[in-house]
């Protein structure tokens, strides 16, 4: 559930971003990856490969891409994403900074590949895969920071300390 | 009946091979695939619907923000109209005053060496017959100062402040002043009211009618020859011919007077 509110608040984000009344580089974040990072801490690495794939294949559309490499980008991303956090047992901002990181490089790279593979190319340079890991980062942190607020906010520790001072 | 039900990790494996497949349709069709045509078809409106809200989003902001703006900038020009507006009529006023300040001086060039000019700051012209000027003590002004308006006498200071002092006109009911015909022997004393007559000429004196009347100063209070008024019709009341008189000096439209010094020596 939590997922599925995760990805329509991504997908509106994706569709404002490149709103004329958002700072213009914003327009190379792809918020939607982080559906697929999110997925791979709760699904296990298929499960996750499987959530890329649908958030891949959104992208495509959200972005008039040729749909299909964003797809089979998103699909390794997530299985990347997945297996590198369980290798290195990545949490807390680690893991959302790491995990775009990978997301990112994946898609653009698998992207590229599939794209040279049929004779295209992708519709930017290697500054706009830049910008795209440089926004979404940014956005990831910004995420990361908000769960550790919220955690904090939430901690049994914070919980008993405020008991202890209504006593 | 053979039931398939592929692996997962194959599942995902022939989808990327089918995305791939369809990849390659849509790059190498010059025109754009079934797919990508089927897919434009059901895609399209979802992104003109968003930006269409977007649009509109953007467009209520834009507008909300235009029209706050819109609004503080019509209040601070209501500000500034109305205050410009108080200082036009003040200035304004202070114009016309200055002009009849100007037209006194030249109207009376003899009498400026010992003569002040005075603002008029209040005055009722019906009730006490009184007006009061922003001059006093304190400027040289002293009881019994004739004061002058812009056609002729108006009346003598009554009361005195520090900075201000009060004037009886001629129409009040106790007021009086030695006067003259133009043309005609003789002095006749002309007393205020609501209708200011000459009193004192011989009977059966031939008064034409709009004669001018002049001060002659015997009462000791105005200089002689100062234009009181214009003669009425006359009458013959007992021993003297009593003449109306029209006074020449209009209190209501004196914005500026001038203050003579007092002609008696006595004067405080």
């Amino acid at each position: 559930m939590r997922l599925l509110l995760l990805l329509l608040v991504a997908a509106l984000a994706q569709l404002a971003l490149p709103s004329v009344r958002v700072w213009a580089p914003l327009a190379a974040c792809r918020p939607l990856l982080l559906v697929t990072v999110a997925a791979a801490r709760t699904l296990t690495p298929l499960g996750a490969a499987w959530v890329g794939l649908g958030v891949g294949l959104l992208i495509d559309l959200l972005t008039d891409q040729a749909v299909g490499p964003g797809g089979i980008g998103g699909a390794l991303a997530g299985l990347a994403v997945s297996v590198t956090a369980r290798r290195f047992e990545l949490t807390g901002p680690l893991f959302w900074i790491v995990g775009v990181v990978v997301a990112v490089l994946t898609t653009e790279i698998v992207a590229t590949v599939v794209l040279f593979s049929l004779g295209g190319s992708l519709g930017h340079g290697w500054r706009g895969s830049v910008a795209t890991l440089a926004t979404t980062g940014a956005v990831a942190l910004v995420v990361a920071a908000a769960e550790r607020a919220w955690l904090a906010w939430q901690s049994p520790t914070r919980r008993r300390r405020r008991m202890l001072n209504r006593l | 009946m053979v039931r398939l039900r592929p692996r997962a990790d194959v599942s995902l494996l022939l989808t990327c091979l089918a995305l791939y497949v369809a990849s390659a349709a849509q790059i190498r069709a010059v025109r754009g695939s079934a797919l990508t045509t089927g897919l434009f078809a059901l895609w399209s409106p979802v992104p003109k619907l968003a930006a269409s809200v977007v649009e509109v989003w953007d467009n209520w902001v834009v507008g909300r923000h235009d029209l706050d703006t819109t609004l503080e900038r019509y209040a601070a020009l209501r500000l500034e109209v109305a205050r410009l507006r108080e200082a036009n009529q003040v200035l304004a006023s202070d114009v016309l005053a200055l002009r009849q300040g100007s037209a006194l001086l030249a109207g009376f060039p003899s009498l400026v060496d010992r003569s002040t000019v005075a603002r008029v700051i209040t005055r009722d012209v019906l009730v006490s017959h009184t007006m009061r000027l922003d001059r006093g003590r304190l400027d040289g002004i002293r009881l019994d100062s004739p004061v002058l308006g812009e056609h002729g006498v108006l009346g003598r200071v009554d009361q005195l402040a520090d900075r201000s002092c009060r004037v009886q006109l001629l129409s009040h009911p106790s007021a009086a002043a030695a006067a003259r015909l133009v043309d005609l022997a003789g002095e006749g004393l002309l007393l205020g009211g609501d209708r200011p007559n000459i009193t004192g000429l011989p009977p059966y004196l031939e008064v034409p009618v709009g004669a001018l009347v002049l001060t002659t100063g015997s009462e000791g209070i105005y200089p002689p020859g100062l234009l009181l008024g214009e003669t009425g019709e006359a009458r013959t009341e007992g021993l003297f011919t009593v003449v109306p008189v029209r006074l020449a000096a209009r209190p209501t439209e004196a914005l500026v007077v001038l203050v003579l010094a007092p002609e008696s020596a006595g004067a405080r």
